[in-house]
């Protein structure tokens, strides 16, 4: 009896030896908040920014001068900061800028005498230093491995350090937004000479442009403080866009965020709501897929489904076809820069044309881009606006033709969820873009008014 | 810092170890891999899987509860050389024990030094699939641990009992103290990490007791404390976009974690021969209270320990047989665990239900109710040689482990109560062979263990698991986990010298 026992208990045992396994098994858990949120983060490249290094003082305070100066303007109406004002997180606040001829100041800033609205919303200069391989609406001007892209062609001026200096070379040169059109006179009844060069004629404008600093004593100073060693006749408004974006990167540069808090570490950082919207902002609402990376957007083009409002850019006119305006790049019909989303909430209203005046009607948008691009309320707009809105079903059906397939489906996000996605792009924001007014100066050299 | 579901810090020991096997009850909810870093008491019995309950372990025994000591005759000089694998190059270890048993009249006690070595786990899980950039290059300097494979541990062990009572009571105490600089797996624990510094160290005090009656029946009682401190400095290289250059860049990070856990028990057992002839049965029973307190914040600490508490009882009964040359023996154990993890809430939050949790609030609670099961069995059979002075003994033997355990996580913020259910089975055949000479004892001792798994890095983890080890640890890493599966085989040789 023993023995028998003996026996199988030892072909017992070497059958379970003989079935030694290495079995691969899943294993669930609870998944917290923070591990959903940060496998996501991991998953869309979505890592903090170191700031840029600090910028030589002498540039930023000439760059600071010259974006809050209207003598850069043809008509000497306007600087670079009527559009992009602290009052308004350095966009305008309104839903397409008004360039020169205007009157008022952002957000209340209405359209001169026989003057068109610029065809698209002037985006905040907030954070444009963090590396944007594109800037502008419709990403006409590229910046990838110190190579830039631009309509300006060869006339760019060699050396322009970054993409921001390359931006600032162009809005000087563009007829609504600063130039002006031939015949129009400045402030003080003067003619405008700037207005008197074709629109191809980049180089001359510049000149003009650097001539008008040049001749002011407090600008001599700024830019033999900014340039030492540069002779004035050497100097051209390549320097100028140089110091306008060191002025951009030192002042403008606001990524202490909640959020980026989270991106090193302190969980603490997002409030629970503010996860949650997280967790929908990089699954099911699938902002990710196109608002990702480090910026949080700004890689690529896509066709949204936003109203068409505006005048109009390209061959189409009313139509803004985009990107798709620019030569080859037809398959971009409607297709826009997506936009970096820090400090988002203080650049309303929203899009390339600022259809939208709250998150919540963006996020609303593209619950159903379908249904809210052909039952856009144009109410929303303001009343000068909305006369511009294109609204009629061939508009509608051309911009829903192109829409990117990702927004072909409505994204079903309860109202509860439509909150919460809200919530995370309020995390956002660094408090202390909120007030900016610090970095409006008393006066600038030519002794135009600031404001 | 501060998680949602929090993470499970209850006592682990190794599931079938020999150290701790019966006094501290281990509380585990993943099937990790642990190996056998801890087994470095000789031990007769762990050829046949470890019986113990109805069976005398003539080597562990004094190691388990000094007062065991008693028995012990002649002084003696142990030593039991350990060496352990994990499969898929998942990390091992070597240790060295020296160990000394005697006795002076009524006194007995006991020392033993050991050295060991345990390796790096291996590959970290780190690269997830992900579609962000990867940055390949050297690793900055400054990640702690980085490039060193493995690291040294020391364990020093002592014990001072006495007879009374005309020999039949017995007290005794016993000392472990374990300076650490490598716990297996942990490693593991900080997916994503460049490197791993650890340091702390583990104090185990005993004091036991031994009542013995004619006829072979007797009792012991045990009461310990164990302290377990360990600091990770875990290196990471931390992704940033750096704006200035426009490129993607590491930067070395270091986290300080502390894992702070005590454990408090009592354990008696009770054994007894059967009428029937050769047979005996035992019985245990065990109440451990773990405790793992909350890491004041000034106390630096990146990866929070949740503070937690579990109660673990163990009852079982064993059976043994011995008939001439051979010997079988049997245990059963249950082991009911309860335990709780919460985390607090470092500042008011408001809740998504609208309410505010004020400072010091539970944000978060982990409700674990386990049952575990435990069955062990072997058999030996011994042949005399010669004069009958020698022999040779074979031992075969199977451990089985049940782990079964329900959760109840309540995120108290999202308003959200989640249940979960898991599950697994680990098994050790083991097997043994001794050569006994006139005043030598020569065993070898092996073992398999199957049932476990290292993550994988396909298991998305995004963050430390929050882990401890090892006298204590278990985690709710606070994410869903994929395992590779991988078999840890021990082997020990032991040796038995008497000193005269």
């Amino acid at each position: 009896m023993t023995k028998h026992v003996v026996n199988t208990l030892c072909l017992g045992w070497l059958i379970v030896a003989g079935g030694c396994v290495e079995t691969d098994r899943s294993f669930s858990q609870p998944t917290s908040l923070d591990a959903q949120v940060r496998q996501s983060l991991q998953q869309w490249a979505v890592v903090p920014i170191n700031p840029p290094p600090a910028q030589n003082p002498a540039l930023v305070a000439l760059g600071q001068a010259l974006l809050f100066d209207k003598e850069l303007s043809g008509n000497r109406d306007i600087a670079c900061a009527t559009c992009h004002t602290p009052a308004t997180a350095m966009g305008d606040g309104q839903s397409l800028a008004v360039g020169t001829g205007g009157t008022g100041v952002a957000p209340s800033r209405t359209l001169g005498p026989s003057r068109q609205f610029v065809p698209r919303n002037a985006p905040t200069l907030l954070n444009t230093a963090i590396g944007l391989p594109y800037v502008f609406w419709d990403g006409r001007v590229t910046g990838f491995g110190g190579q830039f892209q631009t309509p300006a062609g060869a006339a760019l001026p060699p050396g322009l350090p970054n993409i921001l200096a390359v931006q600032a070379m162009f809005p000087v040169t563009n007829r609504t937004e600063m130039r002006g059109e031939p015949g129009d006179t400045d402030v003080f009844g003067k003619p405008n000479e700037l207005a008197q060069y074709n629109d191809s004629q980049w180089v001359d404008i510049w000149q003009a442009v650097m001539r008008r600093l040049l001749a002011i004593p407090g600008y001599q100073s700024l830019f033999a403080a900014a340039f030492p060693g540069i002779p004035s006749t050497q100097l051209g408004f390549g320097h100028a866009a140089t110091a306008i974006a060191a002025f951009e990167t030192q002042s403008l540069t606001r990524l202490d965020t909640p959020f980026d808090h989270y991106l090193r570490h302190d969980d603490n950082a997002l409030t629970a709501e503010e996860k949650r919207g997280a967790i929908l902002f990089f699954g099911k609402a699938t902002c990710s897929s196109c608002h990702n990376g480090p910026q949080l957007g700004t890689g690529n083009f896509t066709d949204v489904g936003v109203p068409q409002i505006g005048p109009g850019v390209g061959p189409e006119p009313p139509l803004d076809l985009g990107r798709g305006a620019l030569p080859d790049n037809e398959f971009y019909r409607f297709a826009f820069r997506v936009a970096p989303l820090r400090n988002v909430e203080l650049s309303a209203p929203y899009f390339h044309d600022g259809a939208y005046p709250t998150l919540d009607a963006v996020v609303r948008h593209y619950n159903d881009v379908g249904v809210a691009l052909t039952a856009f309320d144009s109410t929303q707009l303001a009343p000068d606006v909305r006369a511009t809105y294109h609204g009629d079903p061939a508009t509608v059906a051309g911009v829903l033709q192109q829409l990117d397939g990702r927004l072909r489906q409505p994204l079903r996000l309860s109202e509860a969820e439509r909150a919460e996605l809200v919530a995370f792009l309020k995390a956002l924001t660094d408090p202390a873009a909120r007030n900016l007014s610090a970095l409006a100066p008393a006066s600038v050299p030519s002794g135009l008014p600031v404001r | 810092m501060a998680r949602h579901w929090s993470v499970l810090l209850l006592p682990l020991s190794l599931a079938l170890g020999t150290r701790v096997s019966a006094q501290i009850i281990p509380v585990r909810n993943i099937p990790l891999a642990q190996g056998d870093q801890f087994a470095i008491f000789p031990s007769a019995n762990s050829g046949m899987g470890g019986v113990s309950l109805a069976l005398v372990d003539s080597l562990l025994d004094p190691f388990r509860n000094p007062a065991m000591g008693a028995r012990v005759g002649a002084a003696r000089l142990f030593s039991a050389p350990t060496v352990y694998g994990i499969s898929r190059e998942s990390g091992g270890g070597r240790t060295l024990p020296l160990a000394v048993l005697g006795r002076a009249g009524p006194w007995f006690g006991g020392f033993l030094g050991a050295i060991q070595e345990v390796d790096f786990s291996g590959p970290m899980p780190s690269q997830i699939i992900a579609f962000g950039p990867r940055v390949p290059g050297p690793i900055p300097s400054g990640a702690p641990g980085s490039g060193d494979r493995s690291h040294g541990n020391a364990y020093l062990f002592g014990s001072l009992g006495r007879t009374l009572s005309g020999g039949s009571l017995s007290v005794g105490g016993s000392v472990l103290w374990s300076h650490l600089r490598a716990v297996s797996g942990v490693d593991l624990l900080y997916p994503g990490s460049q490197g791993l510094a650890q340091s702390g160290h583990q104090l185990d005090l005993r004091l036991g007791l031994l009542k013995e009656w004619p006829g072979s029946r007797s009792l012991e009682a045990l009461v310990l404390h164990d302290r377990f401190s360990m600091t990770d400095d875990v290196g990471y290289l931390d992704l940033f976009w750096d704006a200035g250059t426009q490129q993607f860049v590491q930067v070395p990070r270091t986290e300080h974690n502390l894992d702070r856990v005590t454990t408090t028990g009592v354990h008696v057992a009770y054994q007894m021969p059967l009428a029937a002839s050769g047979w005996r049965i035992g019985w245990i029973g065990t109440v451990n209270v773990d405790r793992q307190p909350r890491i004041a914040p000034d106390e630096v600490v990146t990866l929070p320990r949740d503070q937690g508490h579990s109660t673990a009882y163990d009852v079982g009964v064993g059976f043994s047989k011995k008939a001439g040359p051979s010997t079988f023996g049997i245990d059963a154990i249950y082991e009911p665990i309860w335990s709780t993890t919460w985390v607090v809430a470092s500042a008011p939050v408001v809740t998504a239900l609208g309410d505010t949790i004020s400072e010091g609030g539970r944000t978060s609670e982990n409700r674990f109710r386990f049952s575990n099961v435990v069955l062990r069995l072997g058999l030996s059979q011994d042949v005399p040689l010669a004069d009958m002075k020698q022999g040779i003994g074979l031992e075969l033997g199977l451990a089985v482990r049940s782990m079964h355990y329900r959760l109840i996580a309540q995120d108290h913020l999202a308003g959200t109560t989640q249940p979960f259910r898991n599950s697994w089975v680990e098994w050790s055949p083991a097997w043994g062979v001794s050569l006994r000479f006139p005043g030598l004892e020569l065993r070898y001792r092996g073992r398999i263990t199957n049932g476990t798994g290292r993550p994988t890095e396909f298991g998305f983890i995004s963050g430390p698991l929050n882990a401890s080890f090892p006298g204590n640890v278990l985690l709710a890493p606070d994410t869903s986990l994929n395992f590779a599966g991988v078999t840890t085989v021990t082997h020990q040789i032991s040796l038995s010298l008497p000193l005269r």
